[in-house]
């Protein structure tokens, strides 16, 4: 379980800023993440943690800085050219269509179609999609009662797992997770947890948005805090504790007094 | 934006300062307004008996055209307004599209000096002498009720004075098609060996018509004749009867001639057409404004213009043929 | 993972039942419609009438093509969380359309089925056209469907008006009437003529007409082939996927890549287009172009959707739903004209259906959840 820093990183932000009107929501952030990397993103309500992931994903797009992504500058308009490129942002429930079983939301968008009719026309390849969806979901260790379901009827987990599958499926660079546990029972919080180690393994990097501390400590490799849209701590989880990060939340400690410009 | 309504103001002001005078005529040319109902033949028919009888009047004649583009007071009643704004309206010939909620708005266009003539349509009762409605000159028009009465006659005639018939109306509330429905009625019960089996309401959709129609049809094996109450009744009903292979077995009869029906009697779907006179009405309202203007005082209060009946025996006889509503384009 | 759907198999069960229940409900309350109807049809009538006939089920069939057409793309609509309430101006303005056009070449020399074909094609584009619009400034500019629909039905329905005068067009070539109302086969039971012909009647004596009986009528086969091809569609393709996907969660379409816009274009355009259909097919029928043949059938079309078990938010939905939505209601009207039921009544009874088929909807929805509701 390497958490090997010195590879060169999949994704790297340079002194992204990021203004709405008069406000800066992001002030001058750097961050890297290497392969095999899991790291916790943490800050109150406001620190600009969610501004920040959604200038990686393609929803705003920063004023100021350069994001390098597999080596080269990126730039990514809409969210799908950051999905396009193989960056994947998992959001509770937004990414799923309830009314449609695994298979059809794994391959959401990208079906997989047969020829019919004596090649007239093509229709859906509903088992080929059923049992790949099965494949990739097992691998990750889950275990999903009734594939042809609604993913209505699944349990919350279960369908948080079925989008970070789909997300493996498609061979995602790296994954972002915005409160992956939030509004989930103890057992599948824990699951999610373990999917998350499971991506590590995989050496797919992954960031990981949470409130609860003691999740990012379980998982993470590295905690980057921020706070006032600046980046006030980048630890080694070995090297600190949640009452130190704590103390950098609300402002009470500050590596990077410098970005701290008036 | 007090200054923008005032600019509107004014400049509707000069408008109008430098539009009336156009209008105002000599004094010996009278101001007849046209207004029917709606866009139709029946309509287009009439506005040819009016301009017919203008020409044949040689007096020196304007007349004022507007229709509404739906059936109803809402449009009609806007410009019936901006026709008597005009200010040099003498007569107006309308086919009022209410009996109740008409009254009012003709009463104003009457009280500016406008006399009123019914066409086909009526206010109030339709009784200008009697009735709660008095100021109309006249009311020239068909009686529906008779009308019915004259399809169940010509429909006894045709089957032997014996047998079933079926009514397929439009939708109750419509004084036209109800006092058609009940004329029908009435004439059907002058025959002791006729019964009517049913009415439906077709909402004035073919598509309704003719599903309803194939059910009485299986319901009563024994169906002599259908009275449809207006034109897409009696279509709908004609092809109900076509698709289960029943035309000409089963009388189908249509109130109303439009060159549509009459196209649909060529092709065996309908088998009689009640024509009204359309062409008499515009005429005749014409004539007695002009009767009117003359001094003459005794302008009969209610002038019925009757029917003709249609049937393939006549239809290609002039003297029947011209009943149909058809017009030139 | 499987801790919670697992707990409670007493309750799983339960929830299956009802499941099922609400999807087949419609079927068994069709059956149940028939049964009903056929025997007390048979026993108003002391046995003279049957409702069970070959003609009867040939008469209900005809009655639902313009319905079950507007009703197609009605079901890709509102499968996507939209409406469409301009379909019944438009099948309209079709309908005047092609009558226009087929006359004028008829009467300009072109060969009359050709005529006939040609303006039936340029009835349903032109209805297409209005779909196409429907669908950029629902998509593009995101004005909600229910308001630019609304407005559309307007504008049909003024440009119909327009283009026919106002009036019914008739002068069409006779053969339109072939179009509207010959059938695939001809049944004659009973007489020296009783068996089955393909294509054309034989001829009949008088007394004998009753005998004759019309099976898949044109219209009812123009409309078959185009439920076929909806079912397959909806059920079998990737635009039918996404049409189920846009209405279970936009959002999440549009993230997985879907082009959503485009689609719902589409959507709209084929509604339109069916509704074009239906009112070509309806100059057929009537030998006339009638610019009001399709606003009386507008509700009962969404009605049959609904009843057919879309959901109106969406998501979910069959078109064989449709088809026994519309199959309800009209075996309904035929059934109560049969029974010489008060005609007012037939309108309080479909109503009554209508609002069945949403309770039914809506507690399935309450039972098994929807969403992380």
């Amino acid at each position: 379980m390497a958490t090997n820093g010195h590879t060169d990183p999949v994704l790297s932000l340079r002194n992204i800023v990021k203004r709405f009107g008069g406000l800066t929501a992001v002030k001058d952030v750097d961050l890297d993440v290497s392969g095999g990397e899991v790291v916790g993103l943490v800050g109150d309500n406001g620190a600009g943690k969610s501004t920040l992931i959604k200038c990686i994903s393609g929803v705003y797009h920063p004023e100021e800085g350069q994001i390098i992504f597999q080596g080269k500058a990126a730039h990514f308009p809409r969210p799908i050219d950051a999905r396009d490129a193989g960056i994947e942002t998992i959001y509770q429930d937004l990414a799923l269509a309830g009314n449609l079983n695994v298979g059809a939301n794994i391959f959401l968008g990208r079906e997989v179609r047969k020829s019919s009719l004596g090649g007239l026309i093509k229709t859906l390849n509903n088992k080929y999609m059923t049992n790949e969806a099965k494949k990739v979901v097992e691998s990750l260790d889950i275990h999903l009662p009734n594939y042809e379901q609604q993913i209505n009827n699944l349990s919350g987990g279960q369908r948080q797992s079925v989008a970070i599958a789909r997300a493996v499926y498609w061979d995602a660079k790296m994954m972002i997770m915005d409160e992956p546990t939030n509004n989930l029972g103890v057992p599948e919080q824990r699951k999610v947890l373990e999917i998350i180690r499971t991506l590590r393994e995989r050496r797919v990097p992954v960031i990981l948005i949470s409130h609860t501390l003691p999740d990012v400590f379980e998982v993470a490799d590295r905690i980057v805090i921020m706070h006032r849209g600046r980046k006030v701590a980048d630890k080694r989880v070995a090297e600190t504790n949640s009452q130190e990060v704590v103390q950098y939340m609300v402002g009470a400690l500050d590596d990077f007094p410098e970005t701290r410009s008036a | 934006m007090k200054k923008l309504g005032l600019l509107a103001f004014v400049i509707i002001l000069i408008l109008s300062v430098s539009v009336v005078p156009a209008f105002s005529q000599d004094d010996d040319t009278i101001v007849i307004g046209f207004l029917p109902g709606v866009v139709d033949p029946f309509y287009q028919l009439m506005e040819i008996g009016v301009n017919q009888a203008i020409a044949d009047s040689g007096l020196n004649i304007e007349l004022v055209v507007q229709i509404p583009e739906s059936f109803s007071p809402t449009t009609q009643t806007p410009l019936l307004d901006a026709m008597v704004a005009r200010g040099d309206l003498d007569y107006l010939i309308v086919a009022a599209t209410d009996k109740e909620q008409m009254v009012a708005p003709l009463q104003l266009a009457h009280d500016a000096g406008v006399e009123i003539i019914s066409v086909d349509t009526f206010i109030g009762d339709g009784d200008y002498v009697n009735g709660p409605i008095t100021f109309p000159l006249s009311y020239i028009g068909s009686d529906n009720a008779e009308g019915g009465r004259i399809a169940a006659r010509a429909l006894a005639a045709n089957v032997g004075e014996e047998g079933k018939v079926y009514v397929q109306n439009v939708n109750p509330g419509i004084s036209t098609t109800d006092q058609r429905e009940e004329g029908f009625r009435e004439g059907i019960a002058e025959f002791p060996n006729m019964e009517i089996v049913g009415v439906d309401y077709n909402e004035d959709n073919e598509n309704l018509s003719v599903q309803q129609t194939a059910a009485v049809l299986e319901r009563e094996a024994d169906l002599v004749g259908i009275f449809g109450t207006n034109v897409f009744s009696a279509n709908g009903a004609g092809i109900a009867v076509g698709n289960a292979g029943l035309s000409g077995a089963i009388d189908v009869i249509a109130f109303d001639a439009t060159s549509f029906a009459a196209e649909q009697m060529r092709a065996g779907v309908v088998s009689m057409m009640i024509a009204q006179k359309p062409f008499d009405m515009g005429y005749l309202a014409v004539e007695m404004a002009l009767a009117h203007n003359a001094g003459v005082t005794s302008v009969p209060k209610r002038i019925p213009t009757g029917y003709a009946v249609i049937t393939m025996d006549n239809i290609d006889d002039p003297a029947i043929a011209r009943f149909i509503y058809e017009v030139g384009e | 993972m499987s801790v919670n759907v697992n707990q409670g198999g007493e309750k799983s069960r339960y929830r299956q039942l009802i499941l099922t229940l609400s999807r087949v409900w419609a079927w068994v309350f069709l059956a149940i419609l028939i049964v009903f109807f056929t025997t007390s049809v048979n026993f108003s009538t002391d046995g003279s009438v049957n409702f069970l006939t070959v003609r009867t089920s040939q008469n209900i069939l005809i009655a639902i093509t313009p319905v079950l057409l507007m009703g197609l793309g009605q079901t890709f609509v509102i499968i996507s969380a939209g409406i469409d309430l301009s379909v019944g101006w438009v099948m309209g303005l079709s309908s005047v359309v092609t009558a226009l056009a087929a006359r004028d070449l008829a009467a300009g020399g072109t060969e009359p089925y050709l005529a006939i074909f040609i303006g039936m094609v340029l009835g349903v584009v032109v209805a297409a056209i209005f779909g196409v619009i429907n669908g950029v400034i629902i998509a593009k500019l995101k004005v909600p469907p229910f308001i630019v629909t609304l407005g559309m039905s307007f504008i049909a329905r003024g440009t119909a008006l327009l283009v026919g005068g106002g009036m019914t067009i008739g002068g069409l070539p006779p053969e339109f009437r072939n179009v509207g109302n010959e059938a695939l086969f001809y049944l004659v039971s009973g007489g020296e003529k009783a068996g089955l012909y393909f294509l054309s009647a034989p001829e009949l004596s008088r007394e004998s007409l009753r005998s004759l009986d019309r099976i898949f009528s044109w219209p009812v086969v123009i409309t078959t082939i185009f439920v076929a091809m909806a079912m397959f569609l909806l059920h079998r393709t990737r635009f039918g996927r996404h049409t189920l996907a846009i209405g279970g969660n936009a959002e999440a379409s549009l993230r997985a890549g879907i082009p959503v816009d485009r689609h719902t274009i589409l959507l709209y355009t084929m509604s339109a287009a069916t509704a074009g259909i239906a009112g070509a097919l309806h100059t057929a029928r009537f030998s006339g172009g009638d610019a009001r043949a399709g606003d009386p059938l507008l509700l009962g079309s969404i009605a049959a959707v609904i009843i057919g078990g879309v959901s109106l938010f969406g998501g979910s939905g069959t078109i064989i739903g449709t088809v026994i939505g519309a199959l309800i209601i009209a075996v309904l009207q035929t059934g109560l004209v049969m029974l010489s039921v008060d005609p007012f009544w037939q309108f309080v009874v479909v109503g009554v259906v209508v609002i069945l088929a949403v309770l039914i909807d809506q507690s399935r929805d309450l039972i098994i959840g929807r969403g992380d509701a």
